[in-house]
This record gives C-alpha cells, sequence and structure tokens, in this order.
C-alpha cells in the first residue's frame, strides 16, 4: 500500500524463484509469519514491520535495501 | 489465495454474530414495536439467540481448525484487528452517548437497553466486516 506517496516494492517472488523455488509457505515457516501474510507482502498488499522485513531478508541471505525498496510512487511537482 | 485460519474463523464469527444476535433483533424489534415492555419477555429469545451464536461459533470454529494449518495470529492479523477495532468503536460510542441522552429523556429502559445492545451488535459487526475487508483489499 502506498505510504505518503512512497510505496515499498520487493523482490520476494524472484528470491523465492532463485532459491529453488522456494515455496510461500516454507518463506512463511522459516519467517514465522503465515503463508497468507507472506502473498499479501509479495502481492504489495501490506507492508511488513522491520522485523519481519530483515527476517525475510535474512532467510534470502541479503541486505534489506536489495529485498525490499521505497519507490516514490507519486513525485511532487517541480 | 485461501483464507488463513485466522480469516476463517472471522468469517465464522461473523455469521455466528448475524444468525445469533440478528436473529434476535429480528425478533425483539417487532415485539418492541407491538409494545411488549416487560423485560422478561425478552430473556428467553435473548437465550436462544445466544445458544444459536455459540453453537454456530464452535460448531464452525471446528471446521475453519480442520481445514486449516494450526497457525498463532502474525503481526498482519494483530494489526488488521487493532486497525477495525479503532475504526468500528465509534459506533458503540454513538450508540451509549444516545442511550445516555434516552435516558435522560425519559424512554423506556426496555428501549435504553435494546439501544445499548443495537449499538455493541453493529459495532462488533462493523468491526468483523473491516477485518474481512483489510483481510481482502490488503492494509
Amino acid at each position: 500500500m502506498p505510504i505518503g506517496g512512497l510505496e515499498i516494492r520487493n523482490r520476494i517472488r524472484k528470491l523465492r524463484f532463485e532459491c529453488g523455488e522456494m515455496t510461500q509457505q516454507e518463506l512463511a515457516d522459516r519467517v514465522g509469519v503465515s503463508r497468507q501474510t507472506v502473498n499479501a507482502i509479495e502481492g504489495g498488499k501490506y507492508s511488513p514491520s522491520l522485523e519481519v522485513a530483515y527476517r525475510i531478508a535474512r532467510v534470502f541471505e541479503r541486505s534489506i535495501e536489495s529485498v525490499f525498496e521505497f519507490v516514490e510512487s507519486n513525485p511532487a511537482p517541480g | 489465495m485461501g483464507a488463513s485460519l485466522q480469516e476463517k474463523s472471522v468469517w465464522v464469527q461473523t455469521l455466528g454474530l448475524v444468525v445469533g444476535l440478528g436473529g434476535y433483533f429480528a425478533v425483539a424489534g417487532r415485539m418492541l414495536a407491538s409494545g411488549v415492555r416487560v423485560p422478561w419477555a425478552y430473556v428467553p429469545l435473548f437465550v436462544v439467540s445466544v445458544v444459536f451464536m455459540v453453537v454456530i461459533l464452535i460448531a464452525g470454529l471446528i471446521v475453519a481448525a480442520l481445514t486449516s494449518r494450526d497457525e498463532a495470529a502474525d503481526e498482519r492479523d494483530r494489526l488488521i484487528s487493532w486497525r477495525a477495532e479503532h475504526d468500528s468503536g465509534w459506533l458503540l460510542a454513538t450508540g451509549v452517548l444516545a442511550a445516555m441522552t434516552a435516558l435522560v429523556a425519559g424512554v423506556a429502559p426496555i428501549l435504553v437497553a435494546h439501544l445499548l445492545l443495537l449499538s455493541l451488535f453493529l459495532s462488533q459487526l462493523l468491526s468483523f466486516l473491516l477485518r474481512i475487508l483489510y483481510y481482502r483489499r490488503g492494509i
């Protein structure tokens, strides 16, 4: 969900694919959330807490910035 | 996207509330309209409605548990619950204020009691519906 013109995007789907097609359930079990929450995060319907974001990044052995990024969805004019 | 145990339990609670207390208000509303003002006349109806609600909750939660993974509520479930409670609390507050005003204005106590119960019912129903909306639409 966009927050004040900023939108959090993620590369979880791509990273799961690169990790031997890890399922959402596998990722959810390792992070400690439900599969539906992983699905919501992946689909941009829920922005996770910093703690969960870190846990997801740790599963993929990446930095948090390489998994999640802030994108300005509605840049201010001028 | 299949629903989680937490979301299914919200659906079950919504169904139980609508059938149980919704059924109560459907009948009690007619009784009030026809002039029944004796509080005891509503007690058997209320007891039956609560029993109905409890039976639906128990049966529904058993089915939900059998068809889902056993997962505790996570941060998204808690956020959805908090936000739904926050966004629906005004309805209960409005009902309480209206009931207090009605009491001061000399409205029959049975009507005031039903106004309070109705505001509690509607507030809880709104909370459940918002939770379902937040699960489906995102938060």
